[in-house]
């Protein structure tokens, strides 16, 4: 019987494959409603098991479990694939909070510094409290998506969601700062193109 | 509030209970964190209780092989006293190193009777893949400490994505002493898709029964760290013992409740020396790390602090090559050492494969004189050890720890053929202590 932190952890790999049939050529036409049926079939067919262990459990051993940033973010593109769930500014502040804390985050947790900040997230009353003021500005702000990240990702931390006793994990993982940093760079060649056109 | 039109489809009343719910769990979480903890000091300090409690003063120091499968490429041995006295052992074999086909293996000594049990397989690639619900490309290092529960953990590496760089740490648990073993789990300890953290110092405990292992990465960086697990397995809290690109596999000596010294195996070029890092307070804070006056070839270490808080350790404490195995002991905290005993040395000696094998009958000879066929043994360290016609001494992983009848285990790489193991007496180590009055 499987452990629920690996149902968890297996569930989220197959949402980023079930996600990613939206890129593959050809589906761009596809109804919605058939769009749907194709990606919950590609989730049905990672989380089955074949010859004892289901697909899933490949590509998680290489990945690893993914953050509620990136399910949140793989789940707005499923349930909105031609627009996206979430207005372009608020998605570019989420991006735009990744990229740089994941800039700082990523060389110092692998070692470039004496100080470790990966450690803050076993659970350090300070940590927790910058999450819950940065998830209230984003509420007043109304970004919800920003919202749902950080308090999802809080909730999952507080109750066990994946295996991972690190609130960081639940946080960020490097494929949304692989992501986040390509989205800010490409935001920012735009504009600096759109603004030499404009002189 | 400022909210745009688009998003007030949102449901804010909503989103702001999910954040009144989700912190108010986190900070519940924190609040039952457990605390800051002291070093637990093992309280069978005493040598004279020692030696009474094992009826034994008079010197002994014994050899003998632990495993005996031949050819086959074997590593990466460690101990644990279980609660009857008996110690368990464990390494990984296979046809090489970081083959499919590695598997951990274990066998238990007996102390009444100086006999190793038969070695049998414990964990394998496949099941580890099928209980993590991971591939898994290979299997590697174990360790293992007795909990105070009775509860026997078992720390193992595994990878996969990559080589040893890319591994994991993956725990599993048993009940009777290693007879049977629960399901494995992984261990969540690097934000970086869990590459790469590896295992390979004795774990300790803390005196409120939480368990401390020391780790290190070799990805981008080369460092030691310190995982703090609770009574359930879980990470409780991480502290790096070192950074940059230069140190693995630390080894914690703890001297006081609120004192210890690590040394760590030096990686990369000069100074060739250990390094080593120490706290005064339980391991919050770490000194910057340094180089100590003990050599090491980019090589592990092992060590155990004595009663009288001299420092006793084992290594290759040469610059170069694996071929020479040192017992050191240091009784100024780690500032000087000196060699109490040379457990191997072949520097020096024929590398073609003729002498090597010769040499290596006679070694495994030496060590366990009951040994039927000690050419056999020859043959498996020809086979890991020689390419073309050069062979390579190597000594090498050792992990020695002091028993709670005040006895020494070792054990070691043997030309990465077999697993030796040494045991002596603190009679035997007095003995040898005594031609080193300064230390004194």
């Amino acid at each position: 019987m499987p452990n629920f932190t690996d149902l968890t952890g297996l569930a989220g790999v197959a949402v980023a494959a079930a996600a990613a049939v939206s890129l593959l050529p050809g589906t761009a036409k596809l109804a919605r409603s058939r769009l749907a049926v194709l990606q919950a079939a590609v989730f049905l067919l990672m989380v089955v098991p074949f010859g004892g262990m289901p697909a899933a459990a490949y590509l998680r051993g290489m990945t690893g479990d993914l953050s509620i940033t990136t399910l949140v973010l793989l789940s707005c593109a499923m349930l909105s694939p031609r627009k996206g769930c979430a207005a372009d500014r608020q998605r570019q502040v989420l991006l735009s909070l990744v990229a740089p804390a994941a800039l700082v985050f990523y060389p110092m947790a692998l070692g470039a510094e004496a100080y470790d900040p990966y450690r803050l997230g076993y659970g350090t009353v300070q940590f927790v409290a910058v999450l819950l003021l940065l998830a209230l500005a984003a509420w007043l702000r109304g970004y919800a998506m920003i919202v749902l990240c950080i308090a999802l990702a809080a909730l999952g931390w507080a109750s066990g969601w994946y295996e991972s006793g690190n609130l960081w994990d639940y946080l960020i993982d490097p494929f949304v700062a692989i992501y986040a940093l390509a989205a800010i760079m490409n935001t920012f060649i735009r504009t600096l193109l759109k603004a030499g056109r404009g002189g | 509030m400022n909210v745009s039109a688009g998003d007030q489809k949102y449901p804010h009343r909503l989103l702001l209970a999910l954040v009144v719910v989700a912190f108010g769990a986190a900070f519940y979480k924190v609040a039952h964190r457990p605390g800051p903890a002291s070093f637990q000091v093992r309280a069978y300090h005493a040598s004279g209780a020692e030696a009474q409690r094992s009826g034994n003063t008079r010197p002994e120091f014994r050899t003998d092989f632990v495993s005996t499968q031949q050819n086959i490429s074997t590593h990466a041995a460690s101990l644990v006293e279980l609660g009857d006295g008996r110690i368990r052992a464990f390494w990984f074999a296979g046809s090489r190193e970081g083959a499919p086909d590695v598997v951990i293996r274990t066998a238990v000594f007996d102390p009444a009777k100086n006999t190793w049990s038969p070695e049998r397989s414990i964990v394998n690639r496949i099941d580890t893949e099928h209980a993590l619900l991971r591939y898994v490309k290979k299997i590697g290092n174990p360790v293992a400490q007795l909990a105070p529960d009775g509860k026997l953990w078992l720390y193992y590496v595994t990878v996969s994505l990559g080589g040893w760089a890319g591994s994991s740490i993956t725990a599993v648990a048993s009940t009777d002493d290693g007879t049977t073993w629960g399901k494995p789990r992984r261990l969540i300890t690097s934000p970086f898709i869990n590459i790469s953290t590896l295992i390979k110092g004795t774990p300790f405990m803390y005196g409120d029964g939480t368990m401390g292992l020391p780790v290190y990465h070799e990805f981008i960086g080369k460092f030691g760290e310190l995982l703090r697990i609770g009574g359930n397995g879980n990470i409780i809290a991480k502290q790096r013992l070192s950074y940059g690109k230069s140190t693995l596999q630390p080894v914690v000596l703890i001297t006081g409740p609120e004192h210890a010294l690590v040394l760590m195996r030096r990686s990369g070029n000069s100074p060739k020396r250990v390094i080593s890092t120490m706290t005064d307070d339980a391991g919050q804070h770490w000194s910057a790390s340094r180089p100590t006056s003990l050599a090491n070839p980019d090589a592990a270490i092992s060590g155990v602090v004595l009663p009288d808080g001299k420092m006793l350790v084992v290594l290759n404490n040469i610059e170069d090559g694996r071929a020479a195995l040192s017992l050191v002991v240091s009784a100024d905290g780690g500032a000087t050492w000196k060699t109490v005993y040379q457990l191997e040395d072949q520097r020096g000696q024929p590398t073609d494969p003729l002498h090597f094998g010769e040499i290596s009958a006679e070694l495994a000879r030496a060590t366990d004189p009951g040994i039927a066929d000690p050419s056999a043994y020859a043959k498996s360290a020809q086979r890991n050890k020689c390419v073309a016609q050069h062979c390579d001494y190597e000594f090498s992983y050792p992990y020695l720890i002091r028993t709670h009848s005040g006895d020494f285990d070792l054990v070691y790489t043997w030309n990465r053929s077999f697993i030796k193991h040494v045991r002596f007496n603190r009679a035997w180590l007095d003995q040898r202590l005594e031609n080193y009055a300064e230390l004194h």
